[in-house]
């Protein structure tokens, strides 16, 4: 056996770090339990220090290896409303909790590797917003950034990220992520402006946001779906109802308002105020809510809000009905927005399709490798040739992978094409060193190899140039392809040629 | 007998390889009067799909009749077009995309009321793009191209720093490109973002075989014919691997995926012109300019070294 030169021991170590990046040390497969993916902020499980990425693997002695077992035990434990112990064992420590409902937590099963895959693999929702009728500049781009989030952990979405991006025309945009299930009315979430006025007549009483609003109920006694019914053509309704405080100085404002209204006879619940007070949402009446006599005049801080959603069963409309109070929730929290937005881009992927693409490229990987085995196999009609120029592509597939784990890179469907890319392009390569080394043998090995480095990095300088402007066009949203080939020819181009050299040298010499 | 197999073929090419640059600009100016006959019917230099247009992508993990739905959507949706989705192993299909130039909130109501249930995240993918983000989109993608393919040039030019044997490298690769771009035009294939991107693969991928060819012929000593020779084998080898390795993925993802289907056709076409332009268009351009300035030198210094066959 030949001794090996350090290209090939470097090639073997950075591979083994790879393997690493991707599998983790103990290896992930091995481990069982279920993954913590976000934690309900401020609930009696965050407050004693559950955390997103933890790993449980036992609920009071029951030992969970999968998301099954763990909702099986949720659901055995919480059965009434009163409060049970909860021993929660995580890979971080021991959690002791008495909880009277289940934990506010979503879990998955761990994954097999590091590897991140892209919202087109796995599922999720993507919005590239911009705004309408005006040009965003960069301050307004994070400060609609810093709000945006706010609404979405308002509304309870946290597994989100968003991020200002820009492209080769100067236009910014803001990105917004989300992992996993999506809100069906993200579309409203992301867009509507949400200007919310309560007005009575033409002088507005108070706003959404922090100014008026000191504090909105948002579960409790206070909150909540008050009653159902259906109506002549099938259809359910359900009303919701909630409390909102207003701040002293939009309190008084309301005093002042309704001091001078006249009372009008009502029914058996009593009388009311001549005008009632109206609440719009960007400039669209959206209920109005009649004022009891008692409260003319008066100074007070509580008020309550009704809607109402609609559905085909009584379950759809109560489900409805709870996701427009936590819309109107969450706007009159966190007040509009300074722009009124538009949805340029809008993509809610399922993440059943995703094993069907991932199955189909696996495939084509291995496949193209059978079929340039056989290619270079004919024309050298060495095996050790084949053998060395596998080991090589399937190495420098390992690195490009593991770069991806280590710098939490999502590996889009462009990605992945970028890696297939840039594989036809290393076998290339390959070929030119096997062709340099097996050619010209009046000159030494070492010549003939730096002959072949001289074409293969002129190879790589194009290569790497042509994908540059990538990085920026369409708002970035190729970047998946420009990376993951970037990161595959330079780590071709540093390690795995440079070794694959060494490895062809050895067999000539 | 590879020793006479060269030399045969040194004969045959001094003879022709001025003539079969005749078949290169013929073919390089029939696909730019294609291209300019196309943009004038069409208006463009491609057909753009609902990425690039604007629209809506509708993916739905369920068989349906793709001429059934076409007819049925037809009247309600703005350009419908139907593919299908098939298993991998078994060849049935198991999904359906639906694309369409209507906006994603008219899409999803026309949708649930033909199928009648309701479409979530759970058995539905959709993907809306703007009509002005993608119009942004479309042209950001073409300069894109333009620049990268600007950018290619100078690195080229760098490497060689001669006149003619870069600009034949340049003119290689802005023929794969052209020609490619005819013949897609001329399969009537709908291109979106990705397959845009795939022509910026396509520069990549052409210009490694031109690299190797001028490499070797200008930095190396020896008979042209032997080094355009050896440079052919290792080039086929090279675009033969690349070929094989796209075709297979193209067969295995052409039921699956529109966006790598895309990727792989475009890259298939590229790759075979790619064969003609760098050992046709690239070798004759390349050859002419050694055998006129070496015989221009020669004639001076060294009438030992004319290399005329």
């Amino acid at each position: 056996m030949a001794k090996l030169g350090w290209k090939i021991w470097l090639l073997i170590i950075v591979v083994i770090f790879s393997l690493i990046a991707i599998f983790g040390i103990p290896p992930k497969f091995l481990e069982s339990g279920v993954v913590i993916n976000s934690v309900e902020k401020n609930s009696t499980v965050f407050n004693q220090g559950l955390r997103q990425g933890q790993i449980i693997t036992e609920i009071n002695g029951n030992k969970i290896e999968s998301l099954d077992d763990f909702s099986d035990i949720v659901n055995k434990t919480f059965v009434g409303n009163d409060p049970v112990k909860v021993d929660i064992q995580t890979d971080e420590g021991e959690f002791v909790l008495f909880l009277s409902q289940p934990p506010e937590i979503t879990v998955s099963n761990i994954p097999s590797t590091n590897l991140k895959t892209g919202l087109d693999l796995s599922g999720g929702a993507r919005a590239l917003v911009q705004g309408e009728n005006h040009t965003l500049t960069t301050q307004e781009t994070s400060d609609l950034v810093s709000i945006l989030e706010n609404r979405f952990n308002t509304f309870g979405i946290s597994d989100v990220r968003i991020s200002p991006v820009s492209d080769l025309s100067n236009n910014h945009f803001i990105l917004i992520e989300i992992a996993g299930a999506t809100p069906s009315d993200l579309n409203d979430l992301i867009s509507q402006q949400g200007n919310f006025e309560a007005k009575i007549g033409n002088d507005t009483v108070f706003i959404g946001g922090k100014k008026d609003i000191t504090s909105v109920a948002r579960s409790g006694q206070e909150a909540g779906i008050t009653s159902c019914s259906q109506d002549a053509s099938g259809v359910y309704y359900c009303n919701f109802q909630f409390a909102l405080y207003l701040s002293p100085v939009a309190a008084e404002r309301q005093g002042a308002l309704t001091q001078n209204l006249s009372v009008v006879p009502g029914d058996s619940s009593g009388n009311y105020l001549s005008q009632p007070l109206d609440l719009y949402l960007d400039g669209q009446l959206v209920d109005s809510l009649r004022i009891s006599q008692d409260l003319r005049g008066r100074v007070t801080t509580q008020i309550s809000i009704t809607g109402s959603g609609s559905g085909t069963t009584n379950e759809e409309a109560i489900k409805a009905a709870q996701a427009n109070m936590n819309k109107l929730q969450t706007i009159l929290i966190t007040g509009s927005l300074p722009f009124k937005l538009q949805v340029a881009k809008l993509d809610t992927i399922s993440p059943t399709l995703g094993s069907d693409f991932v199955k189909s490229i696996l495939f084509a990987g291995f496949f193209s490798l059978i079929g340039v085995a056989i290619v270079v196999g004919i024309r050298y009609k060495k095996i050790n040739e084949v053998i060395v120029l596998l080991i090589t592509v399937v190495s420098e597939i390992i690195i490009i992978l593991g770069v991806a784990a280590l710098i939490s890179w999502n590996l889009d469907l462009l990605g992945i094409a970028g890696i297939l890319a840039t594989i036809g392009t290393g076998i290339d390569q390959q070929i030119i060193i096997l062709d340099e080394s097996r050619k010209y043998h009046e000159i030494s090995v070492k010549e003939r190899l730096r002959r072949a480095f001289v074409i293969i990095i002129g190879a790589y300088f194009t290569a790497l140039v042509s994908l540059l402007p990538l990085l920026w066009a369409g708002a970035g949203l190729l970047k998946g392809f420009a990376v993951t080939t970037l990161i595959g020819i330079t780590i071709g181009i540093l390690i795995t040629r440079p070794a694959f050299t060494d490895m062809v040298k050895s067999i000539e010499e | 007998m590879e020793e006479n197999k060269k030399t045969k073929f040194g004969k045959f090419h001094d003879n022709y390889y001025k003539l079969s640059l005749l078949i290169s600009i013929l073919l390089f100016i029939t696909s730019i009067v294609y291209i300019g006959y196309f943009y004038n019917q069409t208006g463009d230099f491609l057909i753009k799909d609902i990425s690039l247009t604007g629209g809506t992508s509708v993916t739905i993990p369920k068989a349906l009749d793709p001429i059934k739905l076409t007819n049925d959507l037809q009247s309600k949706l703005d350009s419908v077009s139907i593919h299908e989705i098939s298993d991998l192993t078994t060849g049935q299909q198991i999904g359906t995309i639906i694309q369409t130039k209507s906006d994603s909130d008219v899409t999803r109501s026309v949708l649930e009321s033909y199928l009648g249930y309701k479409l979530t995240t759970d058995n539905s993918s959709f993907e809306f793009t703007g009509a002005s983000l993608s119009s942004s989109f479309y042209e950001q993608l073409i300069l894109a191209v333009l620049v990268a393919f600007l950018l290619m040039s100078i690195v080229i030019f760098i490497l060689f720093r001669s006149f003619v044997p870069s600009s034949a490298v340049v003119i290689s690769a802005a023929a794969d490109i052209l020609m490619t771009l005819a013949v897609v035009d001329f399969l009537k294939i709908e291109m979106s973002s990705a397959g845009i991107v795939a022509f910026l693969m396509l520069i990549g991928y052409s210009v490694d075989t031109d690299i190797l060819l001028t490499n070797r012929v200008l930095k190396r000593a020896g008979n042209i014919n032997d080094k355009i020779w050896s440079s052919f084998k290792t080039g086929i080898t090279m675009t033969l691997t690349a070929l094989v390795s796209v075709l297979v993925s193209l067969f295995i993802v052409k039921s699956t995926s529109i966006v790598l289907t895309q990727i792989f056709t475009v890259l298939t076409i590229g790759l075979l012109f790619d064969i003609f332009n760098t050992w046709v268009t690239n070798v004759s351009l390349l050859k002419w300019y050694v055998i006129k300035k070496e015989g221009g030198e020669s004639r001076m210094e060294n009438p030992k070294g004319v290399h005329n066959g």
